[in-house]
């Protein structure tokens, strides 16, 4: 039983890693994934980064972390250093008994410069009034923005990929008339179903412990994250099965895999964009549970039991699809 | 081997019967030629036995197994060379052989030893994609063997190829008749049907008229002919005489005694003659056949 299932997986992959367009489909995410970490420290540049040496006093420190994100350098020369490196960050020494001096390199973004000598102008005298209303509030970001939601909708809509390489490796079947050769083997449908999925569960899990690792997740539970990408990769894997069965060329093949884009998007999208009271609209979506259970996770909040649940209700509407697709798909297998 | 009783298939499930009623047997190590014209019934009635199509009316059973309940361990007993090759094209000849032989269980054969008896071992690294027709079609027909089935079904199994190689499948089919396999060949060739049966299905329209040997029914649809070539006032003359009537016996006598014979044959009927005269119908040849 478990040879001929291998049997299967390992023919798949095989003829997977033979074809161009699979080969793209696995390394996308990837590709993706390190794009979007390379945006990820622009959006942290959003906030002061303010580079001062060990020496400064506690109470300048604490003054300045009002205002933005402080780092600590050994000394001016480190501090130089620190200011000549491309990401936005002015320096502040101090100068003579009591002065501030201003490090900056001369590529910052516009009004950041402005903005640390109006702020350093306040803490020499805290009754000048700041020409601009600077203030800090913690809206409860942990993490860029771009980094928490590009990782959740990543991971799932890369779920889409397994269903496509199942599909792929199924239009292949049709293409060379292969399936009537399975059908007059021992091996039973179900193993042979089972051979074929495997792939399509085992990619979009490695694809998402990359592309966290990529945008450097590295302390968040990857056993959560397998449980809840295994259960969003089933509904793909059956919509690959049912285009996989009836189609026998490639291209037609993914074009009608794009259907699973829409759902996939809106439910993501409306997860972060839209209001609470409106998040029941997206209850009948296996990808908006999905996206909330890889969010929690993201953000180091995930409860076991919340994930159980959102993995059954993931089940349970993916056990409705199947349900209405499984003779379709018994007769595209014969 | 098998035993069939009143198939009857439609594949819209309506009154449009691609078979009706077709009833026969095979004994173990026969080999049982359905032979007819394209659109006959001989690949549904072959899907019905091999389980790719599921039984409607009638009974029957396979190497043992009923149809209406088949077990995939029939499998592991049959083997189906299909008409239109069917292998993957991403994969060399002999991953395509080592693939399918894992998904059997018991005994099989070795891939590159197959591969040596249809004569692609010196291309076992190249993908079946890069293969000529016939090469695939002999891929196809290694793989129905690689499970050493007792019962072999063959669809077409020299269609497009070339006369050699044609033969050397021939070669194959009887050598595994001699080791006892019950073969069932479906074919619109009656030079092979003649060649390889022991006994032949007339099918048209999806009905089997006759089954015989193909020794009874030379014997009992030919006409004991033979066929003269001679000499007469220096011309080379041909004449079909038959042994039957007397006057033509005469006539065979005196070409004989004249002594001037160049080639003389008896001349039994062929299958498709015989197939003609029963069915009314005509088979149809492919060029490469």
């Amino acid at each position: 039983m478990l040879r001929r299932i291998l049997a299967v997986t390992l023919r798949d992959l095989r003829s997977a890693l033979r074809d161009t367009m699979i080969i793209y489909i696995l390394i996308a995410p990837l590709l993706l994934a390190l794009m979007m970490k390379a945006f990820v420290p622009t959006a942290g540049n959003t906030v002061l980064n303010i580079a001062v040496p060990e020496t400064a006093s506690y109470e300048l420190v604490e003054f300045l972390e009002g205002y933005g994100r402080v780092e600590l350098a050994d000394d001016r020369a480190a501090i130089i250093d620190r200011v000549r490196d491309t990401d936005d960050l002015v320096g502040v020494v101090q100068s003579g008994e009591s002065g501030l001096e201003l490090i900056a390199a001369g590529n910052e973004l516009a009004g950041t410069v402005e903005m640390v000598e109006a702020v350093l102008l306040r803490w020499q005298n805290p009754d000048v009034e700041l020409p601009i209303d600077l203030s800090m509030s913690d809206m409860g970001w942990r993490l860029s923005p771009l980094a928490r939601y590009g990782s959740s909708f990543l991971v799932v809509f890369m779920s889409v990929f397994g269903g496509m390489i199942v599909m792929l490796n199924l239009v292949e079947e049709k293409q060379y008339n292969t399936l009537a050769a399975i059908n007059v083997s021992a091996i039973r449908r179900w193993e042979y179903v089972v051979g074929k999925a495997l792939l399509g569960l085992v990619t979009p899990v490695i694809h998402a412990f990359a592309v966290l690792l990529i945008m450097g997740f590295n302390q968040i539970n990857y056993l959560q994250v397998a449980l809840v990408t295994v259960a969003i990769a089933l509904i793909s894997m059956i919509t690959g099965f049912v285009i996989g069965v009836y189609q026998s060329e490639p291209i037609g093949a993914v074009a009608s895999m794009k259907i699973m884009f829409l759902p996939i998007m809106a439910s993501v999208f409306g997860g972060i964009f839209l209001a609470d009271k409106w998040h029941p609209l997206l209850y009948w979506s296996p990808f908006y549970w999905a996206y909330r259970s890889i969010d929690s996770i993201i953000m180091q909040q995930a409860k076991w039991g919340q994930l159980w649940l959102n993995n059954l209700i993931i089940l349970f509407i993916t056990l409705i699809v199947f349900g209405l697709m499984y003779k379709r798909i018994q007769r595209g297998m014969r | 081997m098998i035993d069939v009783q009143g198939l009857t298939y439609s594949y819209n499930h309506d009154r449009n019967y691609a078979i009706s009623d077709i009833s026969f047997s095979v004994e173990r190590g026969e080999v049982f030629a359905l032979l007819g014209p394209s659109g006959a019934g001989k690949s549904t009635t072959q899907g019905i036995l091999t389980g790719l199509l599921q039984i409607q009316h009638g009974s029957g059973q396979v190497a043992g197994f009923d149809l209406k309940h088949l077990s995939r361990d029939l499998f592991n007993k049959i083997g189906v060379s299909f008409e239109q090759s069917n292998v993957y094209g991403k994969l060399t000849a002999l991953e395509n052989l080592e693939f399918y032989r894992k998904l059997f269980d018991g005994d099989t054969e070795e891939p590159l030893e197959l591969l040596k008896l249809v004569g692609l071992d010196h291309v076992s690294g190249k993908r079946a994609a890069t293969f000529s027709k016939g090469m695939k079609h002999r891929l196809t027909f290694a793989r129905s063997m690689i499970n050493k089935p007792e019962l072999w079904f063959l669809d077409e199994p020299t269609t497009g190829l070339d006369p050699a190689i044609a033969s050397q499948i021939k070669d194959i089919v009887m050598s595994r008749k001699k080791h006892g396999t019950t073969i069932l060949l479906t074919t619109h060739n009656m030079f092979l049907a003649d060649q390889l049966s022991d006994k032949v299905g007339f099918i048209v329209d999806g009905e089997l008229k006759l089954v015989d040997t193909p020794r009874n029914l030379k014997l009992r649809y030919g006409q004991k002919l033979v066929q003269v070539e001679y000499f007469e006032d220096d011309q080379l003359k041909t004449e079909t005489l038959s042994l039957v009537n007397e006057e033509e016996k005469m006539r065979l006598g005196a070409i004989v005694n004249a002594g001037r014979i160049e080639t003389m044959h008896t001349r039994e009927a062929t299958l498709e003659e015989i197939f003609i005269k029963v069915t009314g119908r005509e088979l149809v040849y492919n060029e490469a056949d």
